[in-house]
């Protein structure tokens, strides 16, 4: 049985707080994963965009996984993303990661000090392997 | 089951508890019995924000009528609590250590701080505030917040 790929990107959607710690780490995080850890199964959609409707967005999200980056309890990247018929197969909210490591203590806005860039890259790291999981599980969907 | 008085500042809703009387900082005090249950009140959450951590005095430690009770470290601010009475902690929220967003969540109920023997309760009360003039308090401090934004 041949499955409709998800052309193996998986969509990550962050937060859009600007002038927010959280959201700042939140977007760290996205850039850190589509920009180096998994640059080539992933793909970054801006949240302004889907609230915008714009359709490449839309049709990015409907069609791909998402992980979605919160900054807070609002979790506008989730809701966005489930408003606009999107999967989410992750839900992240940066605070309950942040109580995981709370060695790396975010701070700043415009930009993170030491502990946000930890803060983000250890949650990168944790996000690259969901990523991992769900290719592997769109392969192995593809080679069934 | 407990009253409210409430106020909407904005677009936020702010919650006060009729059954509990207030220190100028927001935190509330319910007196049962001899004890007293503090926790934070809803202005007080709302306004510094989602809780990351929280640190209560351990069980069995003095509380002292304005010396730090408790340390709360929001998405946005790292605050100290003063305690609103004298006496001993004779019983810590577990949810504090695990789940301290019950703060945010349920500010009034299950995201309570301690339980402490208050060793004059008399004296400490006479210092407090109701829960109307912690009201109207609350809702000068919301306006103005407002106002500054």
């Amino acid at each position: 049985m041949i499955r409709e790929k998800f052309s193996a990107k998986v969509v990550i959607v962050p937060c859009s707080g600007i002038g927010k710690t959280y959201g700042t780490v939140s977007r760290e995080v996205a850039y850190d994963i589509t920009e180096d850890l998994r640059a080539k199964d992933t793909q970054l959609v801006a949240l302004s965009m889907l609230v915008l409707g714009d359709e490449s967005a839309r049709s990015a999200i409907t069609g791909n996984p998402a992980i979605t980056i919160d900054g807070c309890k609002l979790a506008c990247a989730s809701k966005m993303v489930k408003e606009s018929g999107g999967m989410v197969a992750q839900e992240i909210a940066v605070l309950d990661v942040y109580r995981r490591y709370k060695q790396f203590k975010p701070q700043g806005i415009a930009e993170l000090n030491e502990g946000g860039l930890k803060l983000a890259h250890a949650l990168a790291e944790e996000v690259a392997i969901t990523i991992d999981a769900l290719v592997a599980e769109d392969k192995g969907g593809q080679n069934a | 089951m407990t009253d409210y008085l409430k106020t909407t500042v904005d677009k936020f809703t702010f919650k006060v508890a009729t059954d509990c009387l207030y220190n100028a900082e927001g935190i509330w005090v319910k007196p049962e019995g001899k004890f007293v249950r503090i926790g934070l009140s809803d202005f007080l959450q709302q306004h510094s924000g989602d809780v990351a951590f929280a640190e209560v005095k351990p069980v069995g430690a003095s509380a002292v009528f304005g010396d730090e009770i408790a340390t709360v470290e929001t998405i946005k601010v790292n605050i100290s609590l003063a305690s609103p009475v004298t006496g001993k902690v004779v019983e810590v929220n577990p949810s504090m250590s695990t789940a301290p967003e019950a703060i945010n969540q349920d500010p009034y109920g299950s995201g309570w701080l301690a339980v402490i023997e208050a060793t004059d309760w008399n004296a400490d009360k006479s210092r407090l505030l109701s829960p109307q003039a912690y009201f109207t308090k609350m809702k000068l401090e919301a306006e103005q917040e407002v106002k500054k934004e």
